[in-house]
């Protein structure tokens, strides 16, 4: 399953970052997030970091819809989709596929949410970069995750598919908020293993449960079959 | 048998689609499914290559799943990458990468090679299809299946079409060929299957068919 999912990742980062056009999408999305929430503060008041560091997730998850949207779609213009389920590999190749390269163009979006949340909401860094990494990992992990299953029940021609991504999103909420929690922490300064490790763990479980459900249910949401 | 269908029966909610159908295909073998639209043909192709699950009976495939291949209206490439980089991608998913010299190989046998650094969606109807004919027999298929493949083609995709299926029979592919041109494509088959509302309405030898006058 590896080695077919490193195929489909490499074509797709080949087809979204040539053109630029498949990224310029989500990253605008979320700098203007951030903007409007940086204008939304009264003058000479700072925002919470709390608060700011929801706005950073917000925009990684607003950028992590239209990224998997972009990544699904490109197999359904010539009718891919027919050929990467006639190929000789497990679907679930096709969501790890999908997710390494969503997960790949998120950090690459991620990478200018961070300091625009931080100029723009007047957050400061404060060390303790491999617990801040950890979090972004664990955090990261889990959007890409339920965003790869989601991106695929998005291309679902019925109604009642398309539904589903609006149900499924709001799953999403124990992971955010274990992400706003640690990244308030790492804006005050004060993310240590003490007051991480709960939230961490729950990050971690929810990664854990949710891959588990997505190689489960990936094969039916993408064939199409009941 | 490279492909046996026992009793095969389709179902989309309470609304029968296809309903006992029964068939096997040796290695070699040219079986061209025939009948109205609406018949059950695109259905009958699905369930065969695996891409639908049958409401009842039994669909067996003789062959690695990596020599079986599918062409048919839609091309399965990317615009936006070259004819190369298309056929590198799919033949890496089939574990047949044998570098840039055996892609360029197969692109020359369809008239491509000079277009192989240019864009797929570039191409003309007939250049796409016949990149998805070098996607299709860089696998070499032992079973391959064709949805009115000719659709659309101009006089030389066509011939090429017609030389490559040739090809891939003496290899000793059998082929599942939906056709609407059954005039045309008749001479090419081996046994017919004609459907009729779900029903194989004949199934047998095309030279039976012919002369109950079946292709007229």
């Amino acid at each position: 399953m590896i080695r077919p999912a490193l195929v489909i990742a490499g074509k797709d980062l080949r087809l979204v970052l040539a053109g630029g056009v498949g990224l310029a999408q989500p990253v605008l999305l979320g700098l203007l997030l951030v903007f409007v929430f940086s204008l939304a503060r009264p003058a000479g008041e700072l925002v919470p970091p709390q608060a700011a560091a929801g706005v950073f997730w917000l925009a990684s998850l607003f950028a992590m819809v239209l990224i998997y949207n972009t990544l699904y779609s490109l197999e359904e213009a010539h009718g891919a989709r027919t050929g990467l389920l006639l190929a000789p590999l497990a679907p679930q190749a096709v969501w790890l596929g999908k997710g390494l390269a969503g997960a790949g163009l998120l950090v690459v979006s991620q990478v200018v949410f961070l300091p625009a949340a931080m100029i723009f909401l007047g957050q400061d860094f404060h060390g303790g970069v491999g617990l801040a990494l950890l979090t972004l990992l664990a955090g990261d992990l889990g959007v890409c995750v339920l965003g790869s299953l989601l991106g695929a029940l998005a291309q679902g021609q019925a109604a009642r598919e398309s539904l589903l991504t609006v149900v499924l999103f709001p799953l999403l909420v124990p992971l955010l908020l274990a992400g706003v929690r640690l990244g308030g922490l790492y804006f005050e300064g004060a993310l240590e293993w003490e007051a991480a490790a709960s939230w961490l763990g729950l990050a971690a479980a929810f990664d854990a449960v949710f891959a588990a459900a997505a190689l489960i249910l990936f094969p039916f949401v993408y064939t199409g079959e009941d | 048998m490279v492909l046996t269908l026992d009793r095969v029966a389709k179902f989309y909610g309470d609304k029968p689609v296809l309903r006992e159908v029964s068939l096997a295909l040796a290695p070699g073998q040219v079986l061209l499914v025939a009948g109205e639209n609406g018949a059950g043909k695109s259905t009958l192709l699905k369930v065969m290559a695996g891409l639908s699950r049958p409401s009842a009976g039994t669909v067996r495939q003789g062959v690695d799943q990596s020599r079986v291949a599918y062409l048919g209206h839609q091309t399965f490439l990317y615009p936006r990458l070259t004819a190369l980089e298309n056929l590198r991608f799919w033949a890496r998913l089939y574990g047949r990468d044998g570098g840039e010299a055996a892609l360029l190989a197969a692109l020359e046998r369809v008239g491509l090679a000079r277009a192989a650094h240019e864009e797929a969606g570039s191409f003309s109807r007939g250049m796409a299809q016949r990149l998805s004919l070098a996607r299709v027999f860089l696998v070499d298929p032992a079973l391959l299946f064709l949805d009115e493949p000719g659709t659309g083609l101009d006089v030389r995709s066509r011939g090429v079409l017609r030389a490559e299926i040739a090809a891939a029979r003496e290899r000793g592919a059998a082929l599942v060929w939906v056709s609407h041109a059954l005039g045309e494509d008749l001479p090419a088959a081996d046994l017919v299957l004609l459907l009729d509302k779900g029903r194989a309405g004949y199934f047998g030898p095309a030279a039976g068919f012919a002369a109950e006058g079946g292709g007229a």
